[in-house]
């Protein structure tokens, strides 16, 4: 189980406000897709919730206790760039994981440790099609395969958490379609909470159970860097069955369960209004965001 | 591709051919200017008194030609250049003029025989008292240099040979720091006025000097033979500015002693110093003398013995009579068919006759 | 014709007329100085004959030494090498250790790297006479020269490839469990091994110019020994060889490296990365 709360959360870089006022609860085995326009904080939350970097204000709790201060093998990351590494073979790339688990001193395991580990992670090489490129570098490797890799290799310690911060960015049309069929997959199977930034409105939909849409509500002609960003509406998409098959129920979350019900039927056209700052719509997603 | 190999090849060649007779070593023909190189040495500072005082330009004038006196802040380069071709003459000692420009097929002529070291060379022993001491010690010096000549003499005096000693070639900039300051180095071998520096570290002994082999390290003028062939004028000009100084010299000139001893980067007591251990020829009916006597071809035998089982007459030299040493009397050591190194006393016999 | 001159590529045969050209040009040039000087002096020391040359060499080679029964030119490659491969390999082990060290951890990265910065900017040769009195006249000072003259290129280097790592792979290798040790084993130290090799090949000119300087000011032997000492009587016919046989060895080490950054990390040339 892991259960994300987030708590009046802030960060800010001097005196750029690039978050603010963040509340989030988001129950265990939920997909969320990070989405908004470019520059928002879609990222930078990421960064938090991998703790690579700290909160200015604010808390971040996984079931119920504070996140580490620097990553940590239960919360598994994917990147758009530079996500596997590169003077390591497929093979080697994935079994990377159970190497630094099980040789402390040396990160690298030998003779039949090594055969043992590679035989688990074989079936995890197979579920993403990478088999026949076992021995192959990244740099041998198209960016779709490269992608297919870097989750691979991030599930390989089991997380509970998946990260992946704009992982089909790169990708061609087909080869994302791909992807999409492969990570519901492993979503269904690890029942990992997943949390994946995207620019692709469609693409968060689609794949997503919950959609948290990030934007600035408040603004400062004056001042562009005295107002960050904020989840401006948090959509839980209901509508799926799978989201009741796999995500958890939040008790916490019962009280507010009408008000995230009327999304349903009509996701899109909160977004329509994404940039739209009337004061009604502020009010509005202030309460929505205030669980 | 337009360009044919050929017409790369012809133009190619051409260049060449055009650079070499550019180039090439000057042939001896009458000419008016000449150029002289010398180096910082206690006998050598008046070739720049010559230079700064006019008194050069004064004799070079009363030939009718041009003498250019260069100062070379490398002794080995200067002889080098030499050798090579950019200098007409160029002062060295007898060791280098046979090795370098004589072994090197160059015909030079010493024409003024300026003086002979006289202790200005010398062994000194951090711990040991003589020069049997030495027997087994790593020793500094320049090797093939003058330097390694006098250590060679030394050995010899004791019955030993290089084989007893190890030598390791240090820079001749570097001697009296190594000395003073390495625990490792315990014997030097070196020239002044590092030799006095050397000397006087706490408990080092001077065990040999040049002084025990007197008139074997000797300093010369040496000047390209067929250019002093073609041009008496020259001879007569530098051996006459040269008499004019040692005159002065020997008079104790203050302000000229003063001038090449701040050149030398001394006072005028330092520099006095160091000619109490070089044996100027003042006069130059001595210095002829010296040049006429017996007793140089026997020096110089010993020195071309050292110079061929040191390898110093190069890859061509197959005995020590490879290159052929001419003497004033007619006499010839080596081979007679190259002999590339001539001592002459005809131009130090003019001055002696006040000819010049 | 008409086609612009950027645009017209030699082909094989081409490119291989146009690489030797230069060397062809200078050996002719060589050649006809030689002969010239050698046709009007034959005991010429400045150009000798290929001749002249050859025997030298034969004698330096393959002829031990009359007067110590060594065989000169393998004593004296052995010396230089032998202090060379000191100096490299002293410079690379602080440059891999200072140089991660310092790119990795800020707190050391903040203590040395102005340190070095300055260090790096010291003439190495103005150093020579302080080294030969501190650390003597042997080895030692000669492998510290070179030491000096490289390791904080060295180190200045890699301390600038480990920052340019990109953090999202030290964030992955966390997210996977990984030490800092385990960091530094897996992930810096296989991807830093071919950029010391690449700035160690850098290294090589500075390495010998440090050495034949070293060897020049004060030696029992060593290549620049040789050269420095012969030069005092002009003979070019070693000195000629030497520095050719420098050059090959300086060639040589330059492409064995290369050769073993390819077998080392075949990752490097494979695909597109």
């Amino acid at each position: 189980m892991s259960t994300v709360r987030v708590r009046n959360l802030w960060k800010q870089y001097g005196d750029q406000v690039v978050l603010e006022h963040i509340n989030l609860d988001i129950p265990s085995g939920e997909f969320c897709a990070l989405v908004g326009p470019s520059g928002c904080g879609k990222t930078t939350f990421l960064r938090l919730l991998l703790a690579m970097e700290q909160p200015t204000r604010g808390t971040i709790t996984i079931d119920g206790k504070p996140l580490p201060g620097e990553p940590r093998p239960d919360r598994g990351v994917v990147f758009q760039r530079y996500s596997v590494f590169p003077h390591l073979t497929v093979e080697e790339n994935i079994v990377l994981g159970l190497e630094f688990a099980r040789a402390p001193l040396t990160g690298r395991l030998y003779g039949a440790k090594k055969r043992r580990a590679l035989e688990e992670v074989a079936e995890t090489i197979e579920r993403v099609g990478l088999s026949p490129s076992r021995t192959k570098y990244p740099g041998e490797l198209s960016g779709g395969m490269q992608q297919r890799l870097s989750i691979a290799q991030a599930l390989v310690r089991k997380p509970r958490i998946l990260l992946m911060d704009e992982p089909f960015g790169a990708l061609d049309p087909g080869t994302k379609a791909q992807m999409y069929v492969l990570v519901r997959e492993l979503w269904r199977a690890e029942r990992m909470t997943v949390f994946m930034v995207t620019h692709d409105l469609k693409e968060g939909f689609s794949l997503a159970t919950r959609v948290l849409a990030f934007d600035k509500v408040r603004h400062d002609p004056q001042a562009p860097e005295a107002y960050g960003a904020t989840v401006k509406f948090n959509i839980p998409l209901d509508d799926k069955a799978e989201r009741a098959e796999i995500v958890s129920k939040l008790p916490a979350l019962a009280a507010t369960e009408n008000e995230e019900g009327a999304t349903r039927g009509r996701p899109w056209a909160r977004l329509f209004d994404f940039a739209g700052t009337t004061r009604r719509k502020r009010r509005e997603s202030h309460e929505r965001t205030s669980v | 591709m337009t360009i044919s190999l050929k017409r790369i090849s012809a133009f190619c060649l051409g260049l060449a051919a055009a650079a070499a007779i550019a180039c090439s070593p000057a042939g001896a023909v009458e000419k008016k200017s000449f150029k002289i190189a010398w180096s910082i040495y206690a006998g050598w500072m008046p070739w720049g008194y010559a230079a700064d005082s006019g008194l050069m330009k004064k004799w070079a004038d009363k030939y009718g030609i041009n003498v250019e006196i260069v100062q070379i802040n490398d002794y080995v380069e200067s002889i080098n250049q030499y050798t090579a071709g950019g200098f007409d003459g160029c002062v060295m000692t007898n060791m280098d003029a046979l090795t370098i420009p004589a072994a090197g097929g160059v015909d030079s002529t010493a024409l003024i025989v300026g003086d002979f070291s006289n202790g200005n060379d010398g062994v000194v022993l951090k711990t040991g008292k003589t020069v049997a001491d030495i027997k087994g010690e790593k020793i500094n010096l320049v090797q093939l240099s003058v330097s390694h000549y006098l250590l060679a003499r030394a050995l010899d005096s004791v019955g030993l040979t290089e084989k007893d000693v190890s030598i390791v070639n240090t820079s001749d900039a570097d001697i009296v720091s190594v000395f003073t300051s390495s625990s490792d180095s315990k014997a030097v071998v070196t020239w002044n006025p590092q030799l006095a520096e050397v000397a006087a570290v706490k408990g080092a002994t001077k065990v040999f000097d040049s002084s025990k082999v007197p008139g074997e390290i000797i300093d010369l003028l040496v000047v390209n033979t067929g250019t002093l062939k073609d041009n008496p004028a020259l001879a007569k000009a530098l051996t006459g500015v040269w008499y004019e100084m040692m005159e002065k010299m020997a008079a104790g000139d203050e302000a000229m002693l003063t001038h090449m001893a701040k050149a030398s980067g001394t006072d005028l007591a330092g520099y006095k110093s160091q000619l109490v251990t070089t044996r100027m020829f003042y006069k130059p009916a001595e210095a002829m003398e010296f040049t006429t006597s017996p007793q140089l071809p026997k020096t110089m035998d010993l020195v071309r013995t050292f110079s061929f089982e040191h390898g110093l007459l190069g890859e061509g030299a197959k005995t020590k009579d490879a290159v052929g040493i001419a003497f004033p009397g007619g006499e010839i050591l080596g081979d007679a068919k190259n002999v590339k190194l001539r001592f002459d006393a005809e131009a130090m016999k003019l001055a002696a006759e006040g000819k010049l | 014709m008409g086609l612009r001159i950027i645009n017209r590529r030699p082909g094989r045969g081409g490119a291989l007329f146009w690489g030797a050209l230069p060397f062809l040009a200078v050996l002719a040039l060589y050649l006809t100085f030689s002969a010239m000087r050698l046709a009007e002096n034959p005991n010429d020391k400045l150009l000798p004959a290929l001749s002249t040359i050859a025997e030298t060499v034969v004698r330096l080679a393959f002829t031990p030494d009359q007067r110590t029964g060594q065989v000169l030119l393998w004593v004296d490659t052995a010396a230089s090498l032998a202090r060379l491969a000191w100096g490299l390999a002293v410079s690379a082990a602080l440059g891999l250790v200072i140089g991660i060290a310092s790119g990795l951890v800020p707190y050391l990265r903040a203590g040395l790297s102005p340190f070095v910065a300055v260090v790096s900017l010291i003439p190495p040769m103005a150093l020579l006479p302080i080294l030969f009195i501190s650390f003597g006249l042997d080895e030692l000072s000669k492998v510290v020269l070179i030491v000096i003259g490289i390791a904080p290129f060295l180190i200045r280097d890699l301390a600038m490839r480990v920052e340019a790592i990109p953090p999202e792979l030290v964030i992955k290798a966390q997210t996977l469990g990984a030490s800092t040790w385990q960091i530094i084993t897996r992930l810096v130290l296989p991807t830093m091994l071919p950029k010391l090799i690449d700035a160690l090949r850098l290294s090589l000119g500075p390495a010998w110019l440090f050495l034949i300087s070293a060897e020049a000011i004060a030696a029992q032997d060593g290549l620049g020994y040789r050269i420095f000492l012969v030069r005092r009587y002009l003979a070019m016919d070693v000195i000629l060889p030497y520095v050719a046989w420098i050059t090959l060895m300086a060639f040589l080490m330059d492409w064995g490296l290369r050769a073993l950054n390819r077998r080392t990390s075949p990752w490097l040339t494979r695909g597109m990365a």
